[in-house]
Parts: structure tokens; sequence; C-alpha cells
């Protein structure tokens, strides 16, 4: 396929969710939803069901409100809403981590607003660097495994997660090395870069691989568009048509990002260990750089600046998703890190119930004329 | 946790309840103050950190969040929170969080002062806040963070991974303690803790239980004002003691039918969620104005840790209020309300708290089902003052009182 027939079937999947997953259920296969931001999802895959991503969608809250109040962050309200709604229907479960207190809830009032659909949690440490976090982390899956072995019917496997593994330690590496080719890519715009990593939620991972593996080998055939400013964005969620258009409209490219549903998911791989799982636990202990990650050095603030300099970014935009505490934390050492390091940077709150982008629009079109 | 600001104050009875768990508090900050002038290393720490550790090793401590609260009951809270959203701190942050690291920057409020850390001890049985909070603490004051991570238990019931993950931190973090310090652990130093601590937690606790009495011998809202003791001073004989008069204060006001609420008692409420402190009297006189009391509320019974060995304290640590999962939230105040004869529920939808306000919708309506009461919610915030309508709050409470009123066929 030609890198425009591949980027219009990135774009279908990811605008089309509900298509995805009627199309596994048709061909007998089991949905489980897996919620931000960091879910096991290497487990729902080796026990033969389709891990499919739940982050939400931009759209109206009414049903939610039952549950939540509204300085809870759209991305949790959007989920439960359209739990309540019956979009997620025919799925076997949904994981919901615990790490962050909006995550917490979410799966609390999950219980009652869906109970169509059950709730399976997953506790992880905070404290990841010790045996003892470790530990916690393999409790907290096998507490995943045997809810899922009743729901799904199947029997975990380790050799079976060691080839799952496997499948997502290479889709990482395409999604690190895809992300790292767009950025010599200028044509590729934002919107399309967004519907390269949103797709993969909706996808098996294999099958997601073997599409971005296509679009690599097209695009090292493609000359280089024409340049445009360089900029890297942060954040929990960037996948809004009306925010990606304003970054396509106004010439900047995206070259690298700090965004939990895009880079975050993919920069860490499951090392060897004696058994899958231990591998598994090992992989989630040495993740970083993340604001739901306990992190007192905030190493965070620093890999966007390394990754700023070495991407050639004239600027940080950071994405803060309204209401998302850990990230409201993390902007102001993020801030004060690239002001020294001479990085200017610029804030967009985003939610996903916006209608009106114009503020935002200003906003980056202002600093577009600042960096450049 | 503050101090509520009441002008002319009559002279205190030393003897009293009152007088002693005042005079804990000062001594509470004055002896953190000595140590840090004495050059010992002093820290500031989450108030549900186990304060069993700092205790034994005779390390001082003080909490953000009495100051913070302190703070806000004193009419400071905005000028703080402004000073941290200047700083880029966004205002849909927990208002004390944004106090304290206002105050970090700016290391002077005379409402409330205390001395600057050399380290922090964040515990994270709150709320994952917390955890941020104390990050930004530590990276901006440059100085060590001791975390606790004791996680959200989704289950009924503490499980012994949850137990042993808690357990090796505990172990660490004295382990850190020990070299940032110089001071060293002694086992029977500890027990002697734990004991103070059981003590100290059971008298808390029997006190708040006088609730249950018809007329309460006390006014509700004083818990909010000692509860800053069960927070600070868990493991001191002097706290123990203090509680122990206060028990001894209720049993005679029951016995003499007086009680520290003036007025009649018409209805009794089980409020919910943190005090509104900047608006502390606004938010009582509501109340009283209609003859309500506040008989029941989870937040007395949060800091009342009663443990038999070193497990049944760490699975104490695993089950405060906002480490429990809703089956088990709900069960506990189901259990006070009807304990205490709770006729209805005040919900403070608190602007701060994401995790107490989260599910508190579902949370409360079961609540009311079970104890077939009527439950009524505001918005507000524990330390902002900004985020909350006296309008509000007056019509709530009214319609609170009149539903409670009429099922008790008075319309």
């Amino acid at each position: 396929m030609a890198v425009q027939e591949l980027l219009a079937r990135f774009h279908d999947i990811a605008g089309k969710p509900g298509k995805q997953k009627e199309a596994y259920l048709k061909a007998g296969k089991k949905v489980v939803l897996c919620a931000p931001v960091y879910t096991p999802e290497e487990i729902v895959h080796a026990m033969g069901a389709v891990p499919m991503g739940a982050w939400g969608a931009d759209t109206e809250l009414q049903l939610s409100k039952k549950f939540f109040p509204a300085f809870i962050c759209s991305v949790m309200q959007s989920i439960l809403e359209l739990g309540m709604r019956g979009t997620y229907d025919g799925a076997s479960a949904i994981i919901i981590p615990s790490l962050c207190d909006s995550l917490k809830c979410l799966g609390e009032n999950w219980k009652y607003a869906v109970p169509s659909i059950p709730f399976i949690p997953m506790v992880y440490p905070q404290n990841r660097a010790s045996e003892a976090g470790r530990t916690f982390v393999k409790a907290g899956y096998r507490r995943v495994i045997d809810t899922l072995e009743k729901l799904l019917g199947t029997t975990y496997d380790d050799a079976a997660l060691k080839k799952s593994i496997e499948i997502y330690n290479e889709h990482n590496a395409v999604m690190r090395e895809v992300a790292a080719l767009l950025a010599e890519h200028p044509e590729i715009g934002a919107a399309a870069r967004s519907d390269i990593f949103k797709s993969a939620m909706f996808m098996l991972k294999e099958e997601h691989t073997a599409l971005v593996k296509e679009l690599i080998k097209e695009l090292k055939n493609s000359p280089a568009g024409e340049p445009k400013v360089k900029v890297l964005i942060s954040g929990i969620i960037a996948d809004s048509p009306s925010l990606n258009s304003i970054f396509d409209d106004l010439g900047l490219q995206i070259v690298a990002d700090d965004v939990a549903a895009q880079s975050r998911q993919y920069r860490t791989d499951a090392p060897d260990a004696e058994t899958a799982l231990e591998s598994l636990a090992m992989k989630f202990c040495m993740m970083g750089n993340c604001s739901v990650l306990f992190d007192k050095d905030k190493k965070r603030a620093d890999l966007i600046v390394e990754t700023a300099k070495k991407t050639g970014a004239r600027g940080v935009i950071i994405l803060l998703t309204k209401f998302c505490d850990p990230e409201e934390f993390d902007y102001v050492i993020i801030k004060k890190c690239c002001d020294e390091a001479g990085i200017p940077t610029t804030l967009v709150e985003v939610d996903r119930q916006m209608v009106n982008y114009e503020q935002a629009r200003t906003i980056i079109e202002t600093f577009k004329e600042v960096i450049t | 946790m503050a101090e509520e600001v009441k002008p002319n104050r009559p002279p205190v009875d030393p003897n009293s309840a009152r007088y002693k768990l005042d005079a804990i508090i000062k001594k509470h900050y004055q002896e953190v103050w000595e140590a840090k002038e004495r050059g010992e290393k002093i820290g500031w720490c989450a108030s549900n950190f186990p304060q069993e550790i700092f205790q034994t090793l005779g390390i001082k401590v003080c909490y953000p969040e009495n100051q913070a609260a302190a703070i806000a009951a004193r009419g400071g809270g905005q000028r703080l929170c402004e000073i941290a959203e200047g700083e880029g701190y966004s205002n849909d942050i927990c208002a004390y969080a944004r106090i304290s690291l206002a105050y970090s920057k700016i290391k002077d409020a005379p409402e409330q002062n205390m001395p600057m850390p050399d380290f922090v001890l964040c515990c994270s049985n709150i709320c994952n806040c917390m955890i941020k909070w104390y990050e930004n603490l530590a990276k901006t004051l440059n100085i060590p963070m001791i975390f606790i991570d004791i996680p959200f238990n989704p289950d009924y019931t503490v499980s012994d991974a949850q137990v042993e993950y808690v357990k090796a931190q505990f172990y660490d973090a004295i382990r850190q303690l020990e070299e940032i310090t110089g001071k060293k652990w002694d086992e029977e130093k500890f027990k002697e803790v734990m004991a103070i601590s059981n003590r100290t937690s059971r008298a808390w606790l029997e006190a708040t239980s006088y609730c249950r009495y018809k007329p309460s011998p006390l006014n509700g809202f004083d818990l909010l004002n000692h509860m800053a003791v069960a927070v600070c001073a868990r493991g001191t004989v002097e706290a123990a003691e203090a509680f122990e008069t206060l028990v001894e204060e209720y049993k005679k006001a029951v016995a003499e039918g007086t009680s520290t609420y003036r007025g009649e008692q018409k209805h009794r409420i089980m409020f919910e969620g943190i005090a509104c402190w900047p608006h502390l009297r606004t938010t009582f006189t509501a109340l009283k104005n209609r003859g309500i009391n506040m008989v029941a509320t989870i937040y007395a019974d949060a800091f009342g840790f009663i443990y038999d060995d070193f497990d049944g304290l760490i699975r104490a640590y695993c089950t405060v209020p906002n480490a429990m999962n809703l089956e088990l939230s709900r069960d506990k105040r189901i259990n006070i309300a009807k304990r205490n004869g709770a006729e209805g529920i005040l919900v403070h939808v608190n602007r701060s708290c994401k995790l107490w306000s989260g599910f508190m919708n579902e949370m409360s309506r079961q609540i009311g089902e079970a104890c077939e009461i009527p439950v009524t919610s505001f918005d507000g915030d524990q330390a902002d003052p900004r985020n909350f309508s006296a309008a509000q709050y007056e019509t709530r409470v009214q319609a609170l009182a009149e539903i409670m009123e009429a099922n008790k066929g008075g319309m």
C-alpha cells in the first residue's frame, strides 16, 4: 500500500473503534477493555482476548454526571459515559489501573454504572525500584489473571505470555521507529500522526505492527516534504481532530511527543527473565518519566528537555488535560526545566468536551510566532 | 484540624480537655521549632504517614495539611493559593497542596508558621495527589523524600501481598531516616510508642462515640478542632491523657444532660467530607440556626488507629478512609450513621479532593437508602474560599432540615 492508503487505513481504524470491536466479536474473539494509563495488555493478549484501549472520546457528558462531579477529568468521565451508553457492549471486562485518584473513582463507579461489563482492578505499586514493589506488581497481575480465567474461560499459560511479550516488544520497537521516522517527514501531519498511534489501541498488536512496518518501508522510500516548524508535545491525550488540525493549518510538525496515549506507552520493553510474568513485572518497575508514576527526581522534565534538543524541536507545547492533577503538578517543574534550558513552552488546556478551539488556536499561533 | 478564630474567649480551665488539647498543639509546633534551632533534622509529614516511625526515632515533624487547614481557617487560604497559582499551579489542584507549595516558596504565613523541612515524609493512603505534592516539595526544596506507598485497595479486605509490600517500605523508611538524622531505631521504644498510640486512639474513638447519645454531649464541630491532636500527637502520653479527660467530660455531660452544643438539638446529621475551613463559621451557623448537630463523621474515625501487633499496624494504615473501596467505605459509614442515629446526610462535594468526591454520589445514595435518611450535598472546598457559595449552602441545609422535619411528622 502507498503511504496515503496506509494513512487512510490508520485513520479509519482510529476513527471507528466500534467497527473494530464488532469485527473481533464477530470473528469469535473476546474483547477486554484497557483503561489508561498502563494496563497489562500482554496478559489479556496471552489469554486469547483482544485488549482494546478505553481512553474515552470527545463527546458530550450526560449520563456520567450521575456519578462524577464536574471536576473529574473528561477522560474518566467519557469512559464512564460510553460505558453507560452501551458503546462498549460486548466487552468481557474492563481493566482499570489505580494510578491516579480519578482512575480509582472510575473503577468504583464503574461497578454500579456499567454492571454488565465486569470491572477488574489493577493495583500497581508506586515504589517500583524494590523487590517488594516487583512482588506486589506480580500479585496484582495474578489477581487480573484469576479474574480473566473466570470471565474468559481460558487458562493462563506462562509460555503464551512469553509469546505475547515478544509481540508487544516488537510493537514497541516499530512504534519508536515510526515516531523517529515521522520526525524526518514533515509532510505527515499531526492528524495522521495521531491516527497511527491511536489505531494501535483498537487492533491486535501483531496486526498493527504489520501495518506500521509497511508504513516505515514506504516512508523510507519517500522523499521528505517541505520543512515545518518543529515542536514537541506533552500531555495525556492528543487525539482531537480539531486540535491536530490547528497544528497542520499552522505548519507545525510534531517531531516527538511525551503523550501518555502515544509514546509513553512504548518507551519500555519487557526484559528477559526467568518467567514471563516476572518479565512483565520488571517492565512496569522499569517504567518512569510519567506523571502517574512516582518520580521524586522529576526525570520526566529532563527527558522532555533532552528530547526537544535531540529532535531539534523549537518549543514544547503542553496539552494539559483539564482536571488532571498529576499533569498539573508536573507542569510547573517541566516549565521551569525548559526555561532553564532555554526551550520555550506554552500551555494549552484540553478537554474531551471542548467544542471551541479558537483560544487554543490563538495560543498555538502566538507560540509559533515566538519560536520562529 | 485547625482552630476557629473566636474573639474575646473566656479563660479556659487548665484542667479541661480543651486546654490540654490546645496546649498539645502549641507544644507540637514549639518542639519542632526548638529541634530545628538545635540543628536537628526535621520533616514535613503527610497526616496518615505511620507516625510510629518518627515517634520511635525521636524525630520531630510538622504537618502541611494541619498548617494549610489552620491558614485557611484564619483567612489566609486565598492569598496562599494565589501565590501558588502565580508559580503555575492550576487552581484545580488541591488547595492544601497549593497553600503548602506557596508556603515552601514564601516561608512565612502569620496565620500558621512552621519551620522549613530537611526531608519530607509522604504516604499515599490518603491520595495520589499527595505523591505529586510531596514530589514537588522535595524537588523545589532539594531535600530527600521518604515515601511509603499504600495503594487504594479495591477489595473489601487487605491482602497479604499488600501487607508485605507496605511492611518492606516501613523498614526502608526507617533505614532512610536513620541515615538522614543519625538517630537509631529501638524495638523497645517502638513497642512503647505502639502502646501509647493505641491508648490515644482508643480514647479518641471513645470520645467521638459520645455523639451517639441523645442529646449529644458535644457539638460535632468540636471534633474538627480536636482532630489536630489525633493527627499530630497520637504517639504521645499527653494526647492519650487529654482525650481521656475529654471522655470523662462527655461522660459527665451525659449524666448531667449538658452539651457543648448550645440550644436544642432538633436534628442529627452525618457530615461527609473535610470541613470547609475558610467558611467554618458560615457552615456551622446555618446548621446551628436550625437546631442541627453533627453527630457522625468518618473523618473523626480516620485517625483512630487500633491494632494488636505490627501486622495489625500495617493493616490499619491500609484501611484509612480514602484507601478503601466503595463498599467498605459505605458500610463503615452506615454503621456510624446508624449507631449515632443520624437523620440526614450533608455531603461536602470538595473541589480540592477528587478521591473523596469522585465516587461520593453513588456511595452517599447507597448510605441514604440503607439508613432511610435524606442526603443532600453542597459545593465547597477545604481551603480555597472561592469555591463555596453561602447562598447555595443555606438553601441545601434548609432543604435537608425540612425533609428531616417532615420525616418526624413536623410538616
